[in-house]
């Protein structure tokens, strides 16, 4: 029990390491390819029924709005038709939403729920284009929990994406951020509540 | 590359030496060789035209084709092959041809249909980068060693048949003796055949290689010649459309993925695997931007 849970704490020790890699990634995303992060990001939990999860989600809304302040970052929950819990927040600077997104995991960690944990998102935009419609031309970078890696994701309209662009994120970072290279993990979240 | 022709001709001098060793007469078998060789250079085209059932067409059938090859032949100063089209779905490209001026660059219909033009401009710039290396002159030539080797095979299992149904007939003795020089000369052979043949795949992958980096300095856009073999090779269709969160229970996640394209696999083949070109074409891509 003692080494599972040791084991555990070093792989979710992982977790935290491969999303601070974002820290430097980001401004090479910004210079590489023009894209801009937004400032927002997200973090998606299975919810499950029980006091357990209600508690550990009250945790961490207590734990964000005290640091609202220090992080400078608001944030909003919701669950989505699949049934996950969306921690969606904003913040300025990206060391204050890698915070923040570590801040949750550890939260939920200590909960027992580490395996509960699915994904978190970061947004970008895109500079070179003309923004003209609010959402089309958000790209996403999409960590998986349990792969411990990111992948790229660029919805474009119907349940398409752009893959072209997609492959030049995984040629920028791919050796910056622990990557997905098996594009059959490359799975897309439609319809994200950013 | 010169490493694999190092090797190639130390095959064939340990073969010659073997084939002398025994006595035999390899000169004849070996002119015999080299004419079907040449025969097969100097016709290559037609015959793999042939084969393929590819037509060649004219700007007339094929306008755009035709504009599109010619504006990667002008800015690379190449000279313009003739242009062929095969009528299947299979999605395909091949060069042909023997020199510059015999020069054919097929694509299939198929091709034409799900590739947009950047996309093909680097599929043909990828066939045009074959043309100016002249691969189809170095792979004929690093064949010539399997080929020889194959039709000494075939002697040699002829010759072994005469040899085991010789009972009875003369002496015993001198039987048994040619039985085992002819057992020699097969197990030679084969060995040199399948070595080479290993050899004329290391080269040919490598080669392959060479035209996507060629292609990727005539285009600018090595991903636009990576999106074409993904397209080509169905790997487009291995990016899912299933979202995550549907996904998620089946437990896919922990599953070490299966060992993608085995050793064995590699040395056989002629063509790199299309995972290890697309992150070479990206790796381009990253330095040119």
């Amino acid at each position: 029990m003692n080494f599972f849970r040791r084991f555990k704490k070093h792989a979710f020790k992982a977790n935290s390491d491969a999303i601070f890699s974002l820290s430097s990634a980001y401004i090479t995303l910004e210079i590489k390819l023009g894209l801009k992060n937004t400032g927002r990001s997200a973090m998606s939990i299975k919810a499950v029924d029980g006091m357990h999860f209600s508690v550990m989600r009250e945790d961490i809304q207590h734990f964000l709005d005290a640091s609202k302040t220090e992080f400078n970052l608001s944030y909003r929950t919701i669950t989505d038709s699949y049934g996950y819990l969306w921690v969606i927040i904003e913040a300025k600077h990206m060391e204050d939403i890698l915070a923040g997104i570590t801040s949750i995991g550890d939260t939920v960690y200590e909960k027992g729920f580490s395996d509960k944990l699915l994904a978190a998102i970061f947004q970008f935009s895109n500079n070179n284009i003309e923004s003209n419609n609010n959402n089309n031309n958000m790209q996403y970078l999409i960590y998986n929990y349990k792969r411990n890696n990111f992948y790229p994701f660029i919805p474009t309209g119907q349940k398409n994406r752009d893959t072209e662009q997609e492959m030049k994120i995984l040629s920028a970072l791919g050796q910056e951020v622990p990557f997905e290279k098996d594009m059959s993990f490359w799975y897309p979240m439609w319809d994200l509540p950013l | 590359m010169i490493f694999s022709f190092a090797i190639l001709t130390l095959l064939y001098l340990i073969f010659l030496s073997v084939l002398a060793y025994l006595g035999i007469g390899y000169i004849p078998i070996l002119l015999i060789a080299s004419a079907m060789i040449l025969a097969q250079w100097y016709f290559s085209d037609k015959i793999v035209l042939w084969s393929s059932g590819a037509k060649v067409v004219s700007r007339e059938q094929y306008p755009e084709l035709h504009d599109l090859v010619e504006r990667i032949v002008a800015r690379n100063n190449l000279s313009k092959p003739r242009i062929a089209v095969i009528d299947t779905d299979m999605p395909n490209a091949f060069a042909t041809g023997r020199g510059k001026k015999s020069s054919v660059v097929a694509v299939t219909t198929g091709l034409l249909n799900i590739l947009d033009t950047e996309e093909l401009e680097g599929v043909v710039a990828h066939e045009l980068t074959h043309i100016r290396n002249r691969d189809a002159l170095v792979l004929t030539l690093a064949s010539l060693f399997s080929t020889v080797a194959w039709y000494l095979m075939q002697f040699g299992f002829y010759g072994g048949l005469y040899g085991g149904g010789g009972y009875g007939y003369g002496n015993d003795d001198r039987d048994r003796n040619g039985g085992g020089i002819m057992l020699i000369i097969l197990l030679v052979a084969m060995l040199t055949w399948a070595i080479s043949f290993l050899i004329i795949r290391a080269i040919s992958r490598y080669r392959e290689f060479a035209a996507d980096r060629g292609s990727a300095q005539m285009t600018g856009k090595p991903v636009k010649l990576a999106n074409a073999l993904m397209k080509i090779s169905g790997t487009m269709r291995r990016i899912p459309t299933k979202d995550l969160r549907e996904v998620e229970g089946l437990n896919a996640f922990f599953i070490v993925p299966a060992l993608s394209g085995s050793t064995i696999g590699n040395l056989f083949s002629t063509h790199p695997p299309v995972e290890k070109r697309v992150q070479k074409l990206m790796e381009m891509e990253a330095s040119m931007s």
